[in-house]
């Protein structure tokens, strides 16, 4: 310990303030330990839920509690290979056109409130959050871009057809998580039942929310026989929670905090670090410009030393858990020389590479953000370009996410984080890459026949053509500059073993932590 | 006395108007909440109903408005963050606030008077020197940092306390502890002063004159008359304390105002922003019409002196 002269210092003197009038009673009161007994878990996440309606599980701190423990959908995705698999729903088979898909639903499932799961209550439970008036998070236009209407066929086969033909729609299913019949359809509940292994105990406005075993449920019973999360602003106070035994699994954590340890558990949450470009405007609107970009920088060095364990060097838009992957391929890499003479060769063609351009971030991108997007601007300032470096607040930053890009604003390079935890492109690339999409600055009629058509398919023909439209963007577009792709950490108490993976930032299953002990 | 309390309680209320007017406009310049509830995706249509739902699409002199005529039926509309009346939300901060302020305050008190008595006796020796260094250095420890290390040493080495949270008794003590920090370190030094010069006047020479013990000197006859700065330092230090502390409660998530107005306007949660200024404002006009009070009681003079309509 580098400060342990101080510390011991400090110590006394906290000690001779505070420790005679106050310590006394409460010396003897040591934290509970828990890890102990090994089946009560106390999980200590940054934030609480805002929401616990089964519609608002959009929200990432809601889901993390609720998805996969309490509430469940129709369709889950496979962590590992971002496949979509069953959970509710035992099967599903689409139409010709992917207009219909049929859902064969599990049997002898149950609600925590004893109401039975049935073709029927699953209708109601899409219905509310796809239909009503009530606010719901989950539901939103991104998730469900065409209308859809629903059919009982009989008791557990449900029949969804889709305005458009929709090659992911057992996809979209995931972002429905159903709820008992008896949720009310006219208002928002605080109280969630679902058909998962846990139902909602007592819950502490801004201290604790605890999980109790459902007797019911239909699946394998989870090791964990409750579980109370807590929450904690400071990434500091977390993984101490984990250190004095008063919580057995912190997450997320920050490297400061990390153990040397196997305790120390990284993942990758499927967020993608990258630079946009602006093609639709000078100097940016010649190639060469755009590919000198990525040679300016040095991703190596700077993703290394300043995300050494928040990110590694990355050179696709989307996680490999997404279609639009490309296996095996590899960007242009470090080349500073190459860069220049980019530069030089499309000044001498009377581009103006020397007009200023805007470096632009928000402090929040990622711990520590700023800084590599000021060793970003050094990288590029060296090999010829006129870099203003402006931070600014969400809002503004959204302002020049967001079309229009009047041509009165000055060019940019946006620095953007993007998550795709689902799997599918779909869910990336018309935002981003396709003309028409609100944070694209690109213009591409061959990307955007690709992506238009593969809307409409399904499976490997729907990745190959998110794959070819993925090669034109990378090869000759270079319109995104990929930097790398994040990660974050979590902490582990002695005894409890998780392994994380690209859901769990929003899907943390209680099901899958066992332990030693 | 109580043309004085009036007067006071009339300037105070016209702070508290001014202060609430301020922030209504102020806490609009943080931004709209419609991008910050509404996905990115959002249409203007979602974007102008989240509005109207709202109230926020009204003009503004008009929303101002609407805001003054439920202020006065203390109505500060509903929280969009937690989609509950805002004045709710924030009484119900407000108990961990005061009582934390109320023991912090309480024994830093004991222990400045405790110190500060000491050090006035032994003024210019060595008792004195290191409760002037000691103090001095705690009052100008960095409170989030105190913060940190104090759960590093006494929770996670020692394992005296727990980290964090606010449901048993060992877990107030670091809030407590981080709370004193500076009022320790202020009230010490201005027990010490006043002491001096009540040690120093003459009426305690007589009575050590006339074979008084040093205690009864010290804690009777100086203290009493070295109380009005101490009381004045106190009642200021409290009036800080009312609004909480963001530390304590981000740190140690305890509950409370600070941490609650921080909610609110990261969460541009306007009436809960408001709803709090009010809160607080009324806690800080409390409090110095108590310390007012006090003085009267601590000092005859200034009852005559109020007493004359001054």
């Amino acid at each position: 310990m580098i400060h342990s002269r101080k510390t011991r210092r400090l110590a006394a003197l906290a000690a001779v303030v505070t420790g005679a009038l106050l310590t006394a009673a409460c010396a003897s009161d040591t934290p509970e330990g828990n890890a102990a007994e090994g089946r009560d878990l106390t999980i200590v996440l940054a934030s609480e839920p805002v929401s616990l309606d089964p519609c608002d599980t959009q929200d990432a701190a809601n889901a993390q509690v609720l998805r996969a423990n309490v509430l469940e959908s129709l369709t889950r995705i496979d962590a590992e290979t971002g496949e979509v698999v069953p959970l509710l729903a035992e099967s599903w088979e689409p139409s010709d056109d992917n207009r219909e898909w049929t859902f064969t639903l599990k049997e002898g499932v149950e609600f925590h409130d004893g109401e039975v799961f049935d073709a029927t209550a699953a209708a109601a439970s899409i219905d509310r959050v796809l239909n009503t008036d009530i606010g719901c998070g989950n539901g939103t236009t991104d998730q469900f871009p065409y209308e859809i209407s629903m059919d009982v066929v009989d008791d557990h086969t449900l029949r969804l057809v889709s305005a458009e033909p929709d090659g992911i729609l057992p996809l979209r299913m995931t972002y429905i998580d159903l709820a008992s019949p008896k949720t009310p359809t006219d208002a928002k509940t605080e109280d969630p039942i679902g058909t998962g292994p846990f139902q909602v105990g007592e819950i502490v406005q801004g201290q604790s929310i605890t999980l109790e075993p459902f007797d019911g449920y239909w699946g394998e019973t989870p090791a964990a026989t409750s579980v109370t999360y807590v929450y904690r602003t400071e990434p500091t106070v977390r993984a101490s929670m984990v250190a004095t035994g008063e919580a057995d699994l912190a997450v997320p954590i920050s490297a400061a905090d990390a153990t040397a340890d196997d305790r120390t558990r990284e993942y990758s949450d499927n967020r993608v670090f990258f630079l946009r470009t602006q093609t639709n405007k000078p100097p940016f609107n010649d190639p060469r410009v755009r590919e000198a970009v990525h040679y300016a920088i040095d991703r190596e060095t700077i993703v290394g030393a300043l995300m050494e364990r928040s990110g590694r060097p990355y050179d696709q838009i989307v996680a490999p858990t997404v279609n639009a992957y490309i296996d095996g391929f590899e960007g242009p890499t470090f080349d500073p020389d190459h860069a220049s003479e980019l530069l030089q060769e499309a000044a001498a063609d009377g581009v103006a590479v020397d007009t200023t351009v805007e470096l632009v971030t928000r402090p929040d991108l990622f711990p520590g953000s700023d800084e590599v997007m000021q060793a970003i601007a050094q990288n590029l300032e060296d090999v010829g370009f006129t870099i203003e470096f402006r931070s600014l607040d969400t809002d503004a930053w959204l302002q020049l996410l967001r079309k229009p890009f009047p041509a009165e604003q000055t060019p940019n390079i946006l620095g953007i984080s993007h998550d795709n935890i689902s799997g599918d492109a779909s869910f990336t690339f018309p935002k981003y890459v396709a003309s028409t999409g609100t944070n694209s600055t690109l213009e591409n009629p061959e990307i955007d026949s690709l992506i238009t058509e593969a809307e409409t398919k399904a499976g490997d023909e729907r990745a190959e053509l998110y794959q070819e439209a993925s090669r034109i963007l990378y090869e000759e577009e270079f319109t995104l500059v990929p930097i790398a792709l994040q990660t974050k950490l979590l902490l582990l108490a002695p005894g409890v073993e998780y392994e994380p993976n690209g859901l769990t930032g929003v899907e943390l299953r209680i099901g899958d932590i066992s332990f030693t002990n | 006395m109580w043309t004085f309390l009036r007067r006071r309680l009339v300037t105070s209320a016209i702070s508290l108007v001014g202060v609430v007017i301020v922030v209504f406009f102020l806490a609009r310049l943080t931004g709209s909440p419609a991008s910050l509830y509404l996905p990115e995706s959002a249409t203007q249509e979602q974007i102008d109903e989240f509005n109207r739902i709202n109230g926020l699409d009204q003009p503004l002199l008009v929303q101002f408005w609407d805001f003054l005529v439920g202020a006065v039926r203390l109505d500060f509309g509903n929280s969009i963050w937690q989609r509950r009346p805002a004045l709710e939300v924030t009484l119900e901060a407000l108990p961990p606030t005061l009582a934390l302020a109320g023991i912090a305050l309480a024994l830093s008190l004991i222990v400045a008077v405790l110190l500060g008595s000491i050090a006035a006796v032994y003024r210019f020796r060595s008792p004195d020197r290191v409760i002037s260094v000691v103090t001095l250095t705690i009052s100008s420890i960095p409170d989030f940092w105190f913060a940190l290390v104090g759960i590093l040493i006494f929770a996670v080495q020692l394992h005296l306390l727990p980290t964090s949270g606010y449901a048993t008794p060992a877990a107030w003590v670091l809030p407590v502890a981080t709370v004193m920090l500076a009022p320790v370190g202020v009230l010490t030094q201005v027990v010490r002063g006043a002491m001096i010069d009540a040690l120093g006047a003459g009426f305690v020479q007589n009575a050590r004159a006339r074979g008084f013990s040093k205690a009864r000197l010290v804690m009777r006859h100086a203290l009493r008359n070295a109380a009005l700065p101490i009381v004045s330092v106190a009642g200021d230090r409290a009036a800080g304390m009312v609004n909480g502390s963001i530390i304590v409660g981000s740190v140690f998530a305890f509950p409370g105002v600070g941490v609650l107005i921080m909610g609110a306007v990261l969460n541009r949660d306007f009436s809960v922003i408001q709803a709090c200024v009010f809160v607080v404002g009324i806690g800080v006009i409390v409090v110095n019409i108590l310390v007012d009070a006090l003085y009267a009681v601590i000092d005859p003079r200034v009852r005559v002196s109020a007493g004359k309509g001054k």
